[in-house]
């Protein structure tokens, strides 16, 4: 409950900055301060959750069972704050130089982690609904805040237009929810009630299902992706892909998992399977042809998407843990690659030529970053894959699925393999547009080496399991 | 069939008839009154179940002041039918088949749903005020804090996308 | 001393990190001496492990858990390592040759600006070429099977200038990736059906045999076991470079000649071997798996060879030779003589790693010249290299009493005893071998001299460091195959012996001695005949363009150019179709929602903004009743 607060508190104190504050790099330090705060209450409301739990007074559910707050979404808080904290330290510096706004910036940042951790908690369809419209209203903004740009005000008017679209089509869902089931409380779904299955229930769970996946870019609701995380400024567009997608994951992971617990397992995977495989195959494919690496990671984050669809296909205790794997080598890696993108002038593959010679340091951070996404071994995102595939499998039929993305992850080293091919064995004069200073080393030494550790020992991850 | 019966298919009739004028309207001001139109039946529903307060709050709010904004946006920037792009006749056949086949897949689902009878709760006074007010800061306290979170961050993301970039401007030059 | 294992991968590591993060700075001799001394320690450790295992330790004791890696519930996989006879004999070819290649590339890369980086990465390759062999279950050995992929790819494009040798290190890394997904099928298949990944767990439940249940609750089938197997067998298949995915192994001769010696020749691409010779309590259950492999082991050994006959660069020649030697090796997995194939991966490791370095002995001196039509002569000029290329030669061709002798005997007495056709086919393929080998060892350093004569002039024997790897190799390969005796000379087969333990050998001893004599007598009378044709054929031989089947052969039966046509253009032609049509028409465009059809229809629309989001929504509408109709008549018919 404090991180909640926290949130929306430490967003008004960042627009009071905007008042007081006319530097632009002290917002910086102000938000690296307050997320630092905010990481901290999370630790402390964990630690205190535990302690209370030690004297069996902890009760995971509060205000009437709108919120479930246990150690496993604590402690994905405790991760998703920390991560934002590295990425503002990693990008800050490039979040001044899109606006005058900066404060507001932050702010928004804020409000979308305010979303983050109510979609962590939520245990009721309103919480879902209201969680994922303070994610996505800030993020409408953060896509058009380069105003100079057109390509940036076009993405964020998409980004409404087909947000406001899939926002209906989510309400519509919750609403024949609650027709079928009379509450809004997950816990509460049981689709066979009346003995028979609750056909009206299931069609909102398809409106639902639709609806998350529009947020998640999964195929063919993805279509806003590419453009949107292309036109928007690239720090934001780091957040987006990164934390907001993995949070959103989680919300559909717990929805599935603890609300729709007892539909028909083959139906499940059917559905969702459906849904992965256009995922996968569109975000693999499409991926490979891309010029630029800005867009190139917009459809990677597709991919990756599609292989985060199988947390929720599986919706079991591995998966748990899968997400929590998945969602930080994912984020880790994603943000560390746009730390290096942003301090390149050129996007495009040509960019990167001979990067290696010039800053290997920053050929270093990205190729680890990149080996991570594509899931080699003894990174973390090869057991993120690994993860996620074994809870798949333990659902019944899928094992072609299962075999499907494996086929894909193949296709997926070419595209990243591409940028490292271009940094290591191409020559070229790669022309930074701010310098990389010390405290940029230190953020990508600290994500490069976790990448590394979490890929060896990844089970320091799921201490709080 | 008795008169509450009889009101609610009017009503609702009412109601599906002025959306789909709203949608196939081509002067969006008659979008609009058909909007408010609209909003008028669904008040009518409210009333109908019980629920006075969000009735009158429906159309204070929506057809009042929502609508009226709307209006205006409409006028001020003179969208009449002249500047409306033209949609060929193929996007709105398209549009049709898309939006009739995905009514088709629903109702065949539907058909085969049995509508299972909610029991509704106290039902005599929940629209009254008082009890909504009770409700509203004892159960759903928290949506309806968040609710001013998400208007907030509303205004925030207004205030940015919508204010001048003034100091900008000036640095530059 | 076992307890101790974890030092053997760790020195390369250690020397690795030092050499590849102080490249800048580091100066030469420090960097070579830092990585000949790395591996050098882990020899001495493996020389330790050695003969510990070798005095006692029966199989699966010698598990050694260094943590836990992933726990996944009651499935665990730790990072342990498995030290046995069978990784024992890999860690002491593997350290041991790689040592001496270390040496001698001191001073065969002493030239380059990339030496410190060279260093590090064939520390890199070392240390996961250790992972490979000590894991002591697939993930750990899939982790050294990757690394390994990505250390051959850093060191085939080592020389990343040259746009040839990145294509050729690309197509070696996709051709691995190719044989990986097999393995990696393989593994989730076991995993699936046997809950494990752990080699003493996983043979255990097959020591039940076919029709015994597994833990998760399935039925040992042939179906099963053939499945896994030859899943398995195509990730040996990319690694060990087989038909039909050898094609990587003669390109990657593009990186430097020690490499082509470490990697290439004596450690890396008999990972398929020993992956194989692990699992084969899993491949004994397997027949068909297993005559797959055999037949195509036998497929390799006779298409590369014929290859060899025609080839001019004497790299390409050691290569395709190598290829063919590794279908000996299959072969011999195919007809169940695991020890005999293992046998052959050491002896093969001590005279091709031999015949590389002499090669590069020979580069070196003609200063980077590989076309054997430029050589001639060289004997004179460089007889230390000569004469142990000679041995080698004679070792490769089995030549009586040589070490390659005894390993290939094994194999084909084994072939013959399963199927005289093997047999047969076996012969045509050591035929050509003898011929392709003298014929290159005539062209170099027989007859005279056919370069210019500024490399006349240049002409050298090479510096102690390289020619003392190359005796010491030599040596091996003279003596390398008396611990395999056959046993009409000699009642202990000690190489059967030492790894009896862990590697359940098919019985070949229902073949009596007299046959086994003749068969040898055949080999050795043709090993004789083939290099007195090649005697002739070279001093005859006119370098014109080719004709006939010289030609095909010369060109390697088009293999690239039908591959090319088969597979990469069908592939680029749809992934052209894919983009163009699918993506820009489809996606982008069409669904983008119908907007090539309402282009036609209306060309207004194509300025308007708000079409795309549009017909964005519009694609969205299909897919969501594209859900919707699964979702719902799915769950209506199910």
């Amino acid at each position: 409950m404090k991180p909640l607060i926290a949130t929306a508190v430490f967003a008004i104190l960042m627009m009071f900055a905007a008042l007081t504050v006319k530097e632009k790099k002290s917002f910086t330090h102000f938000a690296a301060i307050l997320m630092l705060g905010l990481v901290g209450l999370n630790v402390w409301e964990l630690a205190d959750y535990n302690r209370l739990l030690a004297s069996a007074q902890a009760s995971p559910d509060l205000f009437g069972k709108m919120l479930r707050v246990d150690n496993y979404a604590l402690w994905f808080n405790v991760l998703m704050s920390s991560c934002s904290f590295f990425y503002i330290l990693l990008v800050g510096r490039s979040i001044e130089k899109v606006g005058v706004h900066v404060g507001e910036y932050y702010a928004l940042h804020f409000f979308i982690l305010c979303g983050v951790f109510l979609l962590s908690t939520y245990n009721n369809l309103l919480i879902l609904f209201l969680g994922i419209e303070i994610l996505s209203i800030p993020q409408y903004i953060l896509s058009g805040s380069d105003k100079r740009n057109l390509k940036s005000s076009e993405a964020s008017l998409k980004y409404f237009l087909m947000g406001a679209f899939s926002t209906g089509i989510l309400l519509m869902g919750i609403v024949l929810l609650y027709g079928a089931m009379g509450t809004f409380d997950i816990h509460g779904f049981n689709f066979y009630a009346t003995g028979t299955l609750n056909i009206m229930g299931v069609v909102g769970v398809l409106f639902m299902l639709v609806a998350l996946g529009f947020k998640v870019s999964a195929a063919p609701m993805h279509f806003w992706t590419p453009d949107v995380y292309d036109g928007s400024p690239t720090p934001f567009t780091a957040f987006m892909a990164t934390i907001v997608k993995v949070s959103v994951f989680f919300a559909f992971m717990r929805l599935f998992m603890e609300g729709f617990a007892n539909l028909d397992p083959y139906w499940k995977v059917t559905v969702l399977g459906t849904i992965t495989v256009l995922t996968l195959l569109i975000g693999n494919i499409t991926a490979v042809y891309q010029q630029s690496v800005k867009r190139m990671l917009a459809y990677s984050s597709i991919a990756q998407a599609g292989f985060m669809m199988f947390v929720v296909i599986g919706s079991n205790a591995m998966a748990m843990k899968g997400m929590i794997i998945y969602a930080v080598a994912y984020t880790l890696a994603t943000v560390g690659i746009f730390g290096v993108l942003l301090k390149l002038k050129d996007y495009t593959y040509d960019g990167f030529n001979g990067l290696a010679k010039k800053h290997p340091f920053l050929a270093l951070i990205a190729s680890i970053c990149l080996m991570s996404l594509a899931g080699i071994p003894l990174t973390a995102g090869f057991f993120a894959k690994w993860f996620v595939i074994a809870a798949a499998l333990e659902q019944p039929g899928t094992f072609w699925l299962v075999i499907f993305a494996l086929v894909m992850a193949a296709v997926s080293l070419y595209y990243y393999f591409k940028v490292i091919m271009a940094m290591y064995f191409k020559t070229g004069e790669p022309e930074l547009i701010t310098p990389v200073t010390t405290m940029d080393k230190v953020v990508m030494a600290i994500i490069g080496s976790a990448v590394i550790v979490f890929g060896i020992a990844p089970d320091m991850l799921l201490a709080w399991i | 069939m008795s008169l509450h019966d009889i009101i609610f298919w009017i009503l609702s009739l009412w109601a599906i008839v002025c959306a789909i004028f709203v949608v196939i309207s081509r002067n969006p001001v008659n979008s609009v009154l058909f909007l408010i139109a609209t909003f008028f039946a669904i008040s009518g529903h409210y009333i109908l179940m019980n629920a006075q307060f969000l009735a009158i709050v429906n159309i204070i709010v929506y057809a009042g002041a929502i609508m009226v904004l709307f209006l205006f946006v409409i006028m001020l920037m003179n969208l009449n039918t002249d500047t409306e792009p033209q949609k060929s006749r193929l996007v709105h056949f398209a549009a049709l088949i898309s939006a009739g086949s995905l009514l088709l897949v629903v109702l065949s689902a539907f058909r085969k749903a049995e509508l299972t009878q909610i029991p509704v709760t106290d039902a005599g006074d929940i629209g009254l005020i008082k009890v909504l007010g009770k409700t509203l800061f004892d159960h759903y306290v928290l949506p309806f804090e968040l609710s001013s979170v998400l208007f907030l961050a509303a205004m925030v993301g207004a205030m940015v996308i919508g204010r001048k970039e003034v100091v900008e401007e000036k640095s530059t030059k | 001393m076992t307890q101790l294992v974890y030092l053997v991968p760790l020195f390369p590591l250690i020397g690795f990190l030092l050499n590849g993060l102080f490249w800048k700075s580091m100066p030469k001799k420090l960097a070579g001496i830092i990585g000949s001394t790395a591996i050098l320690a882990s020899f001495a450790v493996s020389l330790g492990i050695f003969f510990e295992v070798k005095n006692g330790a029966a199989a699966g004791q010698g598990i050694v858990h260094l943590f836990d890696f992933i726990t996944v519930g009651n499935f665990k996989i730790p990072f342990a390592f498995m030290v046995d006879q069978l990784s024992a004999m890999f860690l002491l070819i593997i350290t041991g040759i790689g040592f001496l290649i270390h040496l001698y590339s001191t001073s065969y890369m002493h030239d380059d600006e990339g030496f410190t980086k060279y260093f590090a990465y064939l520390n890199l390759f070392v240390f996961f070429m250790l992972l490979l062999v000590l894991g002591a279950n697939y993930v750990v050995m899939f982790i050294g099977w990757e690394g390994v992929g990505l250390a051959s790819y850093l060191l085939i494009g080592f020389w990343y200038k040259n746009k040839e040798y990145t294509n050729a290190s690309k197509k070696a890394f996709v051709m691995n990736r190719i044989g990986d997904l097999g393995f990696l099928i393989g593994m989730m298949l076991t995993v699936y059906h046997f809950g494990t990944l752990s080699y003493n767990d996983f043979f255990a439940q097959l020591q039940g045999g076919i029709g015994a249940q597994t833990q998760n609750g399935y039925m040992i089938g042939s179906g099963m076991t053939n499945a896994i197997a030859i899943c398995f067998f195509i990730g040996a298949m990319g690694k060990s470079a087989q038909i039909p995915l050898y094609t990587w192994l003669p390109d990657a001769m593009a990186g430097p000649t020690p490499v082509s010696a470490l990697i290439h020749a004596a450690t890396m691409v008999t990972a398929g071997i020993y992956m194989i010779a692990r699992s084969n309590a899993l491949f004994n259950l397997a027949p068909m798996a297993q005559n797959m492999i055999a037949i195509i082991g036998l497929a390799t050994v006779l298409l590369a060879a014929s290859i060899a006959l025609k080839q001019n660069d004497i790299k390409k020649v050691l290569a395709y030779s190598t290829v063919s030697q590794l279908g000996y090796m299959f072969l011999a997995l195919g007809v169940g003589a695991y020890v005999g194939s293992l046998f052959h991966v050491m002896t093969h490791a001590f005279f091709k790693a031999l015949l590389f370095l002499g090669s590069g002995s020979v580069i070196h001196a003609m200063s980077g010249e590989q076309d054997m039509r430029k050589m001639g002569g060289l004997g004179k000029y460089m007889p230390i290299t000569k004469f142990t290329f000679l041995i080698g030669c004679l070792a490769i061709s089995g030549f009586p009493f040589f070490s390659g002798f005894f390993s290939k005997d094994e194999i084909l007495a084994a072939a013959y005893a399963k199927n005289p056709m093997f047999y047969y086919l076996g012969l045509l393929g050591a035929m050509m071998t003898t011929f392709y080998m003298f014929r290159a060892y005539f062209y170099t350093f027989t007859g005279n001299f056919r370069g210019t004569e500024e490399q006349k002039h240049h002409v050298h024997e090479s510096p102690a460091t390289m020619t003392i790897p190359l005796i010491i190799l030599a040596i091996l390969s003279l003596v390398g195959g008396l611990v395999g005796l056959p046993e009409v000379f000699s009642h202990h087969h000690l190489l059967n012996e030492y790894l009896s333990p862990v590697v359940q050998n098919f019985d070949i001893h229902h073949l009596d001695h007299t046959m086994e004599l003749t068969l040898m007598g055949i080999a050795s009378a043709i090993v004789l005949i083939m290099m007195y044709v090649a005697r002739v054929i070279t001093r005859k031989e006119q370098f014109g363009e080719a004709k006939g089947l010289a030609k095909v052969l010369e060109n390697k039966w088009y293999v690239d150019e039908i591959y090319d046509f088969l597979i990469v253009r069908p592939l680029a032609w749809k992934a052209r179709i894919l983009n163009n049509i699918v993506e820009q028409k489809g996606i982008d465009g069409g669904v983008n929602g119908l907007g090539q059809l309402v282009q036609w229809g209306s060309t207004r629309l194509k300025n308007l903004q708000s079409g795309q989001v549009g017909s964005y929504l519009f694609a969205m509408v299909i897919g969501i009743i594209i859900i919707f109709a699964i979702g719902i008549f799915g769950l209506l018919y199910m």
